[in-house]
């Protein structure tokens, strides 16, 4: 009961100061981060790490925005040529809702584009940045 | 002349200035029917791109009901038409092409003894022809009536004796016309147009004899039992299914994990120890991260263990066995597929609709299935960039 009036109160907090486009899932996602995390998150950071150019990662992919586009709202593309849906959660409303695909794929795509893993702090950044788009 | 075509007239028919009826309706149709058939199956055989192949399959079934027809008219139909008006000796047979090579023939009115063994040598040629051809489009392609029974290596051996009798086909075709331009000009009969109307123009030749309603009526009911026997074994044996395609059990992991950045390919494309090759290096995957969680790999690779290219009698499958050498976890590297895809121009891959050449799926619409079936190639044009 009081766990379930905790997510509650931090679905309606995060509801109150960001524009809504996170349903419970996401809330969940985003503060599995949020524990792990020292600080507090910033769309803005999340913003400058999602376009900035990396080095240490493999060739072909020095940036995010090499396969989700500039935009986070584009459709983006694979290497292989296969669509991938916006990153904004406005535009995908079932993204970053599964814990474990949102793991996998911080995985793989940091390791791919800064050759490490991101840090929390990295990882809830641009969270933070995609769930505001 | 035309005094005397009138007197024949007289016996038989209705005779005038047009001449006297040789060729009846049916063998007519069939002359000329097989002429299209065999151009067609010719350039498409030789000359076209195999993604036309279903174009001739079509002119070899149209063949195949052709020859049927024609045999089995051979004894019902009006006298010249009947394989017993022109059987000959092969003293008479050599005599004639003795006398031909001189320069002058003994007047026939049906097939003369040159003629008559063309004609025999043409059918024999093109029933081998087709049933060749759907022994190998069952064995390599896994198509048509025979996909069911025959293995790849049966259709890929007769391709050699496909071709063979191919090129007998047209030396025999060359020699035809050949003969036919020359008998045209020793008897003073255009034989071509003789074969387009049904009349020798010499009114010394005997005309055929049955009315025209009762060599209607024959040629509707072989027709029909040709047309019939052939569509209702093509349905029966068609219906099996193709010996070369494994029933795959569909691997919604495989098709979730493998099928995110890229369509996930059909197992039966690389051997096994490129699977294995592939699983153990998804960190490093072509460039790229794909790393999963053990217990997925594990269970991956078990799959494409027990499916790969090894357990399909594919055409691809059988192709894309041989690995390159430098690049052995790729498909696009491999000897076969660079091959086959030698003529496409290479701009053609970066189109913004294709990207690479690993995007199979963009000009084989039957990727999935891994059939890789020549009918479902097509490039898909140049999108302007958006
Ligand atoms: C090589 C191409 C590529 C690059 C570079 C890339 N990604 Fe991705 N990313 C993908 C693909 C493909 C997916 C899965 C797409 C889908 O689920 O529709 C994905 C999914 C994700 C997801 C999970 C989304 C969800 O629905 O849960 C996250 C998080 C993510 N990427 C973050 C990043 C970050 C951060 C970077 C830059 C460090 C990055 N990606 C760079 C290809 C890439
Ligand atoms: C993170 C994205 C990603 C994931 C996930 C992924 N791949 Fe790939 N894969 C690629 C890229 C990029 C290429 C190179 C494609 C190209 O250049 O055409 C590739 C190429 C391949 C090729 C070679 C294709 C060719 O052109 O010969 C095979 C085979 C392959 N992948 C199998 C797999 C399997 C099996 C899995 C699942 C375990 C998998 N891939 C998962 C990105 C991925
Ligand atoms: C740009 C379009 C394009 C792409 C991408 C492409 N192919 Fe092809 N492929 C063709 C064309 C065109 C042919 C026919 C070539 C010919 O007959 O001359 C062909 C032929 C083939 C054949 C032989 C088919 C037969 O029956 O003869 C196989 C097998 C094949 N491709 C497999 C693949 C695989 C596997 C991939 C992906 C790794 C792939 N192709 C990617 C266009 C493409």
């Amino acid at each position: 009961m009081k766990k379930t009036l905790l997510v509650i109160s931090t679905a309606v907090m995060v509801a109150l100061a960001a524009p809504a486009f996170a349903g419970a899932k996401q809330d969940a996602v985003m503060d599995h981060y949020k524990k792990l995390a020292k600080g507090s998150f910033s769309a803005e950071r999340g913003k400058a790490f999602y376009s900035a150019v990396h080095t240490g990662g493999k060739p072909a992919t020095p940036s995010c925005t090499s396969c989700h586009t500039k935009s986070p709202t584009g459709t983006g593309q694979t290497r292989a040529n296969k669509p991938i849906a916006p990153m904004a959660l406005s535009k995908s409303p079932d993204r970053f809702g599964d814990l474990k695909k949102v793991e996998k794929w911080f995985g793989r795509n940091c390791r791919s584009v800064l050759g490490r893993e991101c840090t929390v702090q990295e990882k809830g950044d641009f969270l933070a940045f995609m769930y505001s788009q | 002349m035309s005094d005397i075509s009138l007197i024949s007239g007289a016996n038989h028919g209705k005779a005038s200035a047009r001449g006297v009826r040789i060729w009846d309706l049916p063998v007519r149709l069939f002359h000329w029917g097989l002429v299209a058939g065999v151009s067609t199956a010719l350039v498409t055989g030789f000359l076209a791109e195999e993604w036309y192949l279903y174009i001739h399959n079509w002119a070899g079934y149209t063949i195949a009901f052709l020859i049927s027809f024609r045999l089995i008219w051979g004894f019902f139909g009006s006298k010249y038409a009947r394989f017993a008006s022109f059987i000959f000796t092969p003293k008479e047979t050599i005599g004639h092409i003795k006398e031909f090579a001189r320069g002058n023939s003994a007047h026939y009115s049906g097939h003369n003894p040159a003629g008559a063994l063309m004609v025999f040598a043409l059918l024999a040629v093109l029933l081998l022809l087709t049933v060749s051809g759907v022994i190998i489009l069952g064995g390599q392609e896994n198509l048509g009536a025979l996909a069911g029974f025959v293995s790849f290596e049966i259709g890929a051996f007769l391709v050699e004796i496909h071709e063979l009798l191919a090129w007998s086909l047209m030396l025999l075709i060359i020699a035809h016309v050949a003969g036919m331009i020359i008998e045209s000009r020793i008897s003073g009969e255009n034989l071509a147009r003789a074969m387009v109307t049904g009349n020798k123009k010499d009114a010394s030749n005997q005309p055929i004899t049955m009315p025209v309603s009762t060599i209607v009526l024959r040629a509707v009911v072989i027709a029909a039992i040709v047309g019939g026997a052939g569509f209702a074994l093509y349905q029966k044996y068609s219906a099996v299914p193709a010996s070369g395609l494994v029933k795959l059990v569909p691997n919604e992991t495989y098709n979730s994990e493998c099928g995110d950045c890229h369509y996930a390919y059909h197992p039966s494309l690389l051997p096994r120890s490129s699977w294995q090759g592939i699983m153990a290096n998804l960190e490093n995957h072509f460039g790229e991260d794909a790393s999963l969680d053990a217990e997925t790999v594990k269970s991956l690779s078990a799959w494409l263990n027990e499916n790969s290219s090894e357990i399909w009698d594919t055409e691809a499958a059988n192709n894309l066995r041989k690995v390159s050498p430098k690049a052995p976890l790729s498909i696009s590297e491999t000897p076969y597929w660079q091959s086959r895809h030698s003529e496409i121009n290479k701009n053609v891959f970066k189109q913004t609709n294709i990207g690479t050449k690993g995007n199979c799926i963009a000009c084989h619409s039957d990727a999935k299935t891994g059939r890789f079936d020549d009918a479902a190639i097509s490039i898909p044009p140049p999108k302007p960039n958006t």
